[in-house]
């Protein structure tokens, strides 16, 4: 009677706010963008962009839009497929039906099954100890040790 | 002094009631004036410029979004204080700017609060509510930076500067209120017009924008305060704090 929830939906934890008075630009989705394309508040993207997209604040591509160029963002959260590189300041949503074909740069990334990336990914904020320093430290005590060997031996 | 240009359609009895409280609490503010009707074919340039000269100080316009638009598109270049007294159905514009229907309209130009207004510039000329270019097969280039086409060929153009764009979509209905400081531009593309005959539109694509070309192989109609005209290629601008106006307290921006 019921049928069985099969498919888990993939709800963005971010809510881009569908209220016009809120979405400073938006692209329609039979409405194509040539050229660089820059806003100072929110974009949502469901058409195509063939050009670099840059905003300060959240930028979201619909499942469906197309963005052909580098995309710099406060926020950002990819539904539709990126060919370029994408740079956001804060947090990247990648959801499940998310294609991005390039280099990405963020600080918190969030991706969900089944979205696909193929690029290099750099986060910020990596405080990590380099292993390098250890490792010489490690051998000069050793080399240490082994110059105090010497001398008693040699006192012996 | 001031000088109040009242719109032909108030001499429907139905304004009079109406008009008559106007001009009692005026009278009461102590700042009733001039009155002058308006007719079709006057020039408001010349009016306002000719009253200026004879020492008016404020221009009313008492009337609708029409008379707003259809004044201020031709005298905003004058250099007076101007008010507004909205009477009537269509006032759209009273509502951006803060000012109540009616006899409360005189509470507002009494209390004086003045500001500085941005308003849209094509092709020579000024523009205070609203452009509309009905679908056509037009593209347009934005800041020089980008340039928007649609899919399915024909768009519809919205340039908002005072009044509200308002659009209804899956039974809801939407406005959005422009704010001072850029012009926001509505495009619908038409996704179906042939099959029922009715064109089918698109949600809006919307862009805020500084300047913008719009452009087209065949003359396409271009409707700005009430005045039709037929262009091939038309260049909007913001002009930044061109008129100096009375605004409400309740204003939306």
């Amino acid at each position: 009677m019921f049928k069985p929830n099969t498919e888990e939906s993939y709800t963005p934890s971010y809510n881009h706010s569908t209220q016009p008075d809120e979405v400073e630009t938006v692209v329609g989705p039979s409405v194509v963008v040539e050229g660089d394309f820059a806003s100072e508040g929110n974009i949502l993207v469901k058409g195509t962009v063939s050009g670099n997209v840059q905003t300060g604040k959240l930028l979201t591509v619909e499942r469906g839009a197309k963005i052909l160029a580098n995309v710099k963002a406060g926020n950002a959260i990819i539904s539709g497929s990126v060919r370029g590189n994408v740079r956001v300041e804060e947090r990247l949503e990648l959801t499940e039906s998310a294609q991005v074909d390039g280099d990405v740069v963020c600080k918190i990334l969030v991706v969900a099954a089944g979205a696909l990336l193929q690029g290099k990914v750099s986060m910020k904020g990596i405080e990590i100890q380099e292993l390098h320093p250890d490792r010489k430290k490690l051998s000069s005590r050793n080399k240490f040790k082994l110059a105090s060997d010497v001398e008693s031996e040699e006192n012996q | 002094m001031y000088v109040y240009l009242y719109d032909n359609f108030l001499k429907q009895k139905r304004h009079e009631s109406v008009l008559k409280a106007m001009e009692t609490k005026l009278t009461d503010y102590g700042i009733a004036g001039k009155i002058i009707r308006l007719q079709h074919y006057t020039s408001a340039e010349l009016l306002v410029e000719d009253e200026i000269r004879k020492g008016a100080k404020t221009i009313v316009i008492v009337g609708d979004d029409t008379t707003f638009g259809h004044v201020l598109s031709r005298a905003a270049s004058c250099k007076v204080t101007y008010g507004f007294l909205p009477v009537g159905q269509d006032n759209a514009i009273a509502q951006v700017l803060g000012i109540p229907l009616g006899v409360e309209a005189c509470d507002v130009l009494a209390r004086r609060r003045k500001l500085r207004l941005d308003v849209g510039w094509v092709n020579n000329r000024y523009f205070i509510s609203q452009l509309h270019i009905p679908p056509s097969n037009i593209s347009i280039e934005y800041d020089e930076s980008f340039k928007v086409s649609s899919t399915t060929g024909k768009m519809e153009l919205v340039v908002c500067n005072l009044k509200p764009f308002i659009w209804t979509g899956k039974g809801k209905q939407y406005v959005v209120h422009p704010q001072d400081g850029k012009l926001e531009a509505f495009l619908r593309p038409v996704v179906k017009s042939k099959i029922l005959r009715k064109d089918l539109f698109e949600a809006p694509s919307i862009f805020p924008f500084a300047e913008m070309v719009v452009s087209s192989r065949t003359p396409f109609p271009v409707e700005t305060d009430g005045k039709v005209s037929k262009e091939v290629k038309i260049t909007i601008k913001l002009a930044k704090s061109r008129i100096e106006m009375v605004v409400g307290k309740d204003r939306k921006f």
